[in-house]
């Protein structure tokens, strides 16, 4: 594959009706400044909390291993050597799927009794090839024979591989029209999915396929059900401007780095949007909706291109606190910062540009509250968006 | 007709504007239908003197502006509206 690949990491869990530990392990792992992406799923023996602590050991170990570019077999058996043996059972037993997207898209994929992997591409799902190998695993006088399955490939922008645990493949089970569960019918729903929406995101995708899964068991999953999907996609780019050049000579170009950006683009500050609608010749209308202004943040507006339009200082101390509190998972409000971060959260890459000129009027004595520097609240919200939200952020000053 | 501009910029809005931009909920009777209400997001407080919260009237600048101040202009530019 040519030119930067970017692949979106998402996952869904839900828990077998009633635990409160999940058997099944999800880990997803993205190298900073790299293109590598690995992602791995485990389904322990069993529910509960005995079978998360296999599951999370196995998970832990494959990923830490390939994290090594361990080779695949002894990976394969220095797990199965190592997790502890069920009493009752007397086996000890995780399954595992390992996705490795490296440079260029070449994946290697190594896969231990979940259901296979799914590749999906222009829209439809197909199974992979791949070489098995057979893994003896003694335990005492007995001995099992594992097949382990190991594949290459070279994905290309726009492919989607999904792995999930039984629980999906299962669920529904014992019903008259299906007797052995949704099975096969998965891989229909996903073809539906995305023939809907040709750019879900694996968050949703997965999301999805788990609440699916969760009503096909009556609301009642019957086991532990996971779905991980890795999307190879272009990035998702959102550019957010703030404050005025240091220099006016800069508003040009502040104005052209907007018009000319490739993807969403929020202003915020209120000399900030009126440089941009000048330099660029547009009207900027204020949203006097008074029920948001009483409700506390600066109400937005609008210039035409620009996503969205927002007061400055006061709406990006708001988006931090979201940030800080961990807030963002909550069910979003219908102001200002939230608006922003509904976008942030939508992006992979997000560039921040922040004018460093200095308000004299901000700092008036006399205001009610302190109006910290754009400089310093822009470097916060940064770090809070790579820490929490695990996303790409350029900063740059001018 | 009169155009009212009030200033949600960051500076006014702290000072009073948050306030001055729902008062067209509570324009008197008598000028509900003669004013256009707006908003800005900022009307040009770049000194260390500014006296904000800014309301547009028109085409006067209100400094430190009440709802007393904008009412008594909006009546005065409709006033001179009827003589002319
Ligand atoms: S913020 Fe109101 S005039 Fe600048």
């Amino acid at each position: 594959m040519s030119d930067n690949i970017f692949v979106e990491a998402g996952s869904f869990q839900l828990n077998k009706y009633g635990n409160i530990a999940c058997g099944d392990t999800v880990l997803l792992h993205k190298f900073p400044e790299q293109e590598r992406c690995i992602a791995v799923l485990s389904d322990g023996l069993g529910s509960g909390i005995k079978a998360n602590v296999l599951s999370t050991m196995t998970a832990s170990m494959a990923m830490n291993f390939r994290i090594k570019r361990e080779p695949i077999l002894r990976t394969a058996q220095i797990i199965m050597d190592t997790l502890p043996v069920d009493s009752k059972r007397n086996i000890s037993y995780s399954t595992f799927t390992i996705m490795d997207i490296d440079v260029n898209g070449e994946t290697r994929i190594v896969e231990f009794d979940n259901p296979p992997l799914l590749l999906v591409r222009n829209g439809k799902v197909c199974h992979i090839n791949s070489e098995t190998f057979k893994i003896n695993e003694k335990n005492g006088e007995t001995s099992y024979e594992r097949v382990v399955k190991h594949s290459l490939l070279s994905l290309q922008k726009g492919d989607r591989l999904i792995v999930y645990s039984d629980g999906v493949s299962q669920s529904g089970i014992g019903n008259p029209n299906m007797p052995f569960g949704w099975e096969e019918g998965v891989e229909t729903f996903i073809e539906e999915l995305i023939k809907e929406d040709n750019n879900i995101s694996a968050r949703d995708l997965t999301k999805k396929i788990v609440k699916k899964a969760e009503m096909k068991d009556g609301l009642k999953s019957k086991d532990d059900t996971s779905c991980i999907c890795l999307y190879v996609r272009e990035p998702r780019k959102l550019l957010i401007c703030s404050g005025p050049p240091f220099t006016e000579e800069k508003d040009k170009y502040l104005a052209e780095v907007i018009s000319s950006y490739d993807g969403k683009k929020i202003v915020c500050g209120g000399t900030t949007s009126q440089i941009i609608a000048r330099e660029l010749n547009k009207e900027i209308e204020v949203d006097m909706d008074l029920d948001k202004i009483a409700s506390g943040l600066p109400p937005e507006s609008h210039i035409e291109g620009i996503d969205l339009v927002t007061e400055g200082i006061i709406t990006l101390g708001a988006l931090g606190k979201i940030l800080e509190e961990d807030k963002y998972n909550e069910p979003a409000k219908d102001d200002a910062a939230w608006n922003i971060l509904k976008y942030v959260m939508d992006a992979d890459i997000i560039d921040i540009l922040v004018g460093t000129k200095i308000n004299v009027a901000h700092q008036d004595p006399s205001l009610p509250v302190e109006l910290e520097i754009r400089r310093n609240v822009m470097k916060r919200i940064k770090f809070l968006i790579e820490e929490k939200l695990l996303k790409t952020v350029n900063l740059e000053f001018i | 007709m009169v155009t009212v501009k009030v200033c949600v910029g960051t500076y006014c809005y702290l000072q009073g504007g948050q306030q001055l931009a729902q008062w067209r909920n509570y324009v008197p009777k008598h000028l509900q239908d003669k004013v256009t209400f707006l908003g800005s997001a900022c009307l040009g407080c770049q000194e260390d003197t500014a006296k904000p919260p800014y309301v547009k009237v028109g085409e006067v600048l209100i400094e430190r502006a009440t709802s007393e101040k904008v009412v008594e202009e909006i009546e005065k530019q409709l006033e001179g509206n009827l003589e002319l």
